[in-house]
This record gives C-alpha cells, sequence and structure tokens, in this order.
C-alpha cells in the first residue's frame, strides 16, 4: 500500500460513513430494520476495507459479515420472536364477534415489543392442553363462557386443562380465557390487555398440574429473550 | 478523479438519509439494495484510480454476490408478512 | 481524446445516479422509487464502468464481468423487491 494513497482527502470522508452508520445501527429498536441497517454497514465496511488496501478484508466482510450473518440472523429472528397461540379448530372461537378486536388487539399488543403473533390451531381441548403442557405453544385461547351464539359444547367450558375446572364466570362480556406459560408474556398480558377483552391466567395458577417449580427454571430461561428487546 | 469519487460519496449520502429516517421497511430494503450497488461501483473506481488489479477483482466479486443476501432477506420478510396477515 | 470520452460516461453515469436517487427521499410508494432506482442503479453504474473501461483498457476482462454481472444481477433484483413488497400490499386490507 502506497502512502500517497492513505493522504488522500476522500479517504477521510469515507471513513466518517462508518460511525454514522453504526450509529444508525446502535439505536435502531425493531431486530428487522436493524438486519437491513447491519447489511448496509456491511457494505460500508467493505468499502472501506477496500480503499485502506484490504482486499481479502474486504471480502470476508462482503461474504461472511454481511450476507452468511445476515441470512442466518433473519432465519433466526423469525423463528424466536414469535408467539404461538394455540387454538381451537372448531367453530366456537372463529365464528365469534369478539374474536377479531381480541384478534387485532393482541397484534397490536406484541407488535410494539416487537413479537408476532402465530395462531396454532388443534382438534380438540386434549390435544391443545398436551401441546401448552410439551412447550408446543407459549399460550392457549379457549372460549368458556355464554356468548352471543350460545351454544356451545361442555367440553369447551373446560379451560383447557381437561379436568372439570370450575370457571370463573365473574365477566361474562369476556368470553376468551388465555392461559399462559412463559411468565414475562403473563406480566405484558396482565399489565396491558384489558380485563374485557380475555382473561389471562398463567400455567400453573390453579395448581392441578405437575409441573413444578424446579421444570419452570427453564421456561424463565426461555422468556428472557422477550425481555431483551424493548 | 477524486472529484468523482467525492460526488459519489454524496450520492451515497441520499440512500444512508433515507435509511435513517424511513421506518417501512421495504423503503429500507430499497436504501440497501441501492447501497450495496454504489460501493461496489466505488471500489472498482478506486481499483482503476490506483491501477490495483486485486481491490478491482475484490470490488467485482462483492458487486455480482452481495445482491444474493439482498434477495434471502427480501424473501424472508415477505414470508414473515404472510404469516403476520393469516386469519 | 480517449480520456474526455471516459469522463463524458463517468458524469453521465453520476448524472444517473442522483437522477435515481433523488426521489428516494420524498413520499412516493415503493414501486416508483424501485423504478427510479432500477434505471439509476444499472444504466448510471454501467456507465460510469463503461467510463473507467475506457481509461484502462487492458482490465477489460474484470470491467466486463462487472458490467454484465451488474446488467443481470440488478435486474433480478429489481424483479424479486418488487414481487415481494407487492405481495406485501396485497395482503393488507
Amino acid at each position: 500500500m502506497s502512502h500517497s494513497a492513505i493522504t488522500d482527502s476522500y479517504i477521510y470522508v469515507i471513513m466518517a460513513l462508518l460511525p454514522l452508520a453504526a450509529l444508525m445501527l446502535v439505536i435502531q429498536t425493531s431486530p428487522y430494520q436493524a438486519l437491513v441497517i447491519r447489511g448496509i454497514l456491511g457494505a460500508v465496511a467493505a468499502l472501506i476495507y477496500a480503499v485502506l488496501g484490504g482486499a481479502d478484508v474486504a471480502l470476508t466482510e462482503a461474504l461472511v459479515g454481511t450476507m452468511l450473518a445476515i441470512t442466518l440472523y433473519a432465519v433466526a429472528v423469525r423463528s424466536s420472536l414469535v408467539m404461538r397461540l394455540g387454538v381451537l379448530s372448531g367453530e366456537e372461537v372463529r365464528k365469534n364477534l369478539h374474536w377479531r378486536p381480541l384478534l387485532t388487539y393482541l397484534r397490536a399488543l406484541l407488535n410494539r415489543y416487537h413479537l408476532r403473533l402465530e395462531l396454532v390451531t388443534y382438534d380438540d381441548v386434549e390435544t391443545l392442553h398436551q401441546a401448552l403442557k410439551t412447550k408446543d405453544v407459549h399460550g392457549t385461547c379457549v372460549v368458556f363462557g355464554p356468548t352471543e351464539a350460545g351454544h356451545y359444547p361442555d367440553e369447551a367450558l373446560s379451560d383447557g386443562h381437561g379436568s372439570p375446572n370450575p370457571v370463573p364466570v365473574d365477566t361474562p362480556e369476556s368470553p376468551y380465557l388465555i392461559t399462559l406459560r412463559v411468565p414475562r408474556l403473563y406480566e405484558i398480558f396482565t399489565t396491558e390487555l384489558p380485563p374485557v377483552m380475555a382473561q389471562v391466567q398463567a400455567l400453573g395458577d390453579d395448581g392441578l398440574d405437575d409441573l413444578g417449580t424446579g421444570d419452570l427454571q427453564p421456561v424463565l430461561a426461555d422468556a428472557s429473550p422477550l425481555t431483551e428487546d424493548d | 478523479m477524486t472529484a468523482v469519487l467525492m460526488a459519489m460519496i454524496a450520492a451515497l449520502l441520499i440512500p444512508m438519509v433515507e435509511a435513517f429516517q424511513d421506518e417501512d421497511i421495504w423503503q429500507r430494503m430499497l436504501a440497501f439494495a441501492s447501497i450495496a450497488t454504489k460501493t461496489s461501483v466505488m471500489i472498482l473506481v478506486v481499483s482503476v484510480m490506483r491501477d490495483d488489479w486485486m481491490i478491482g477483482v475484490v470490488g467485482v466479486l462483492i458487486l455480482s454476490v452481495g445482491n444474493a443476501a439482498l434477495m434471502l432477506l427480501a424473501h424472508v420478510i415477505r414470508r414473515l408478512s404472510e404469516v403476520m396477515e393469516e386469519y | 481524446m480517449v480520456n474526455v470520452l471516459s469522463y463524458v460516461c463517468i458524469v453521465i453515469g453520476l448524472v444517473f445516479w442522483f437522477w435515481g436517487t433523488w426521489p428516494l427521499l420524498g413520499r412516493r410508494s415503493v414501486l416508483f422509487k424501485l423504478h427510479g432506482l432500477s434505471v439509476a442503479d444499472t444504466l448510471g453504474s454501467m456507465a460510469i464502468v463503461v467510463g473507467l473501461l475506457l481509461r484502462i483498457p487492458h482490465e477489460w476482462p474484470l470491467l466486463v464481468l462487472g458490467l454484465i454481472s451488474l446488467a443481470i444481477w440488478n435486474t433480478v433484483l429489481g424483479y424479486v423487491l418488487a414481487y415481494c413488497s407487492t405481495q406485501e400490499d396485497s395482503y393488507e386490507p
């Protein structure tokens, strides 16, 4: 590398682009926006490395730092920042008049925490409960109260915990019961979801399942990525 | 030639400002595509300025391979918005 | 003579760059910006590379490879971005 090349004036201007792009990356809150900005940072960094004479470093930055890292991070973020909500596949959940506003409200609520909502349908209450216990879903949403349609089978009255459970029907205007197994999600839902729309309970509140406190530790570790992104 | 490179840096600042101010993810992807092409052409210009074959090879490689990451990211983001609009 | 021609090509490319990149700052739709951007980034960059090719003819394999990859990749990328972004728009109510 020649010494006269280093003292060229345009190098200083190009070098100033790198902290600018890095600052843009640091102040991002949404993970997908940050991925796009990371690509911009990688392109600017490859330019700087090439201008300064490090051709191999520039090639590595472009191939590994930009292409491979962004692809892997996109897949990782897409599969981790999601809340899976188990619902019953029958008509009693989706034909309800309250379902569409609740879904819209939940999406807006989770969007503020950069989470997305994915609905997983199950055929009956038993498989729904089993999916919640085997950590296949983060929570379940079932109908328990009498609603406008008013003709629900009796097994829909149980809240997804299989056994005949005395259902709290103190607020008849909220026909939904959301059962969550992740403590951070329970915290979010109890503070920000009005009880008019749905009732929220944590898994293990009623004490009828075999999920001990020793088993709750991996659940807490599972919830830790959710707490960091806000 | 230095003036040409300065003008290119000024053109590179436009999509960076756009990526900073716009919140829509597709507008940011457009800015990213613009920056990726512009930086690799700038690497080519620098390589011709210095008559350095090695930097030129790297510039062409970045130009031809760097767009692939952009397409992969675009498809992942599209799949994401499909899943979000279910039901 | 060749030097003047190469500068003309590079300046034309720069004018294309600024013309196509400037609408990025506005509040237009993604497809409008994509149109200007694909014209700027493909034709402008190709004009710049042709200008460089006139300056240093002995590096022609490298610069011709750059020209070909610019023409192919930017066209495909423009198509992919337009496909992906309009797919999202059609889902919005």
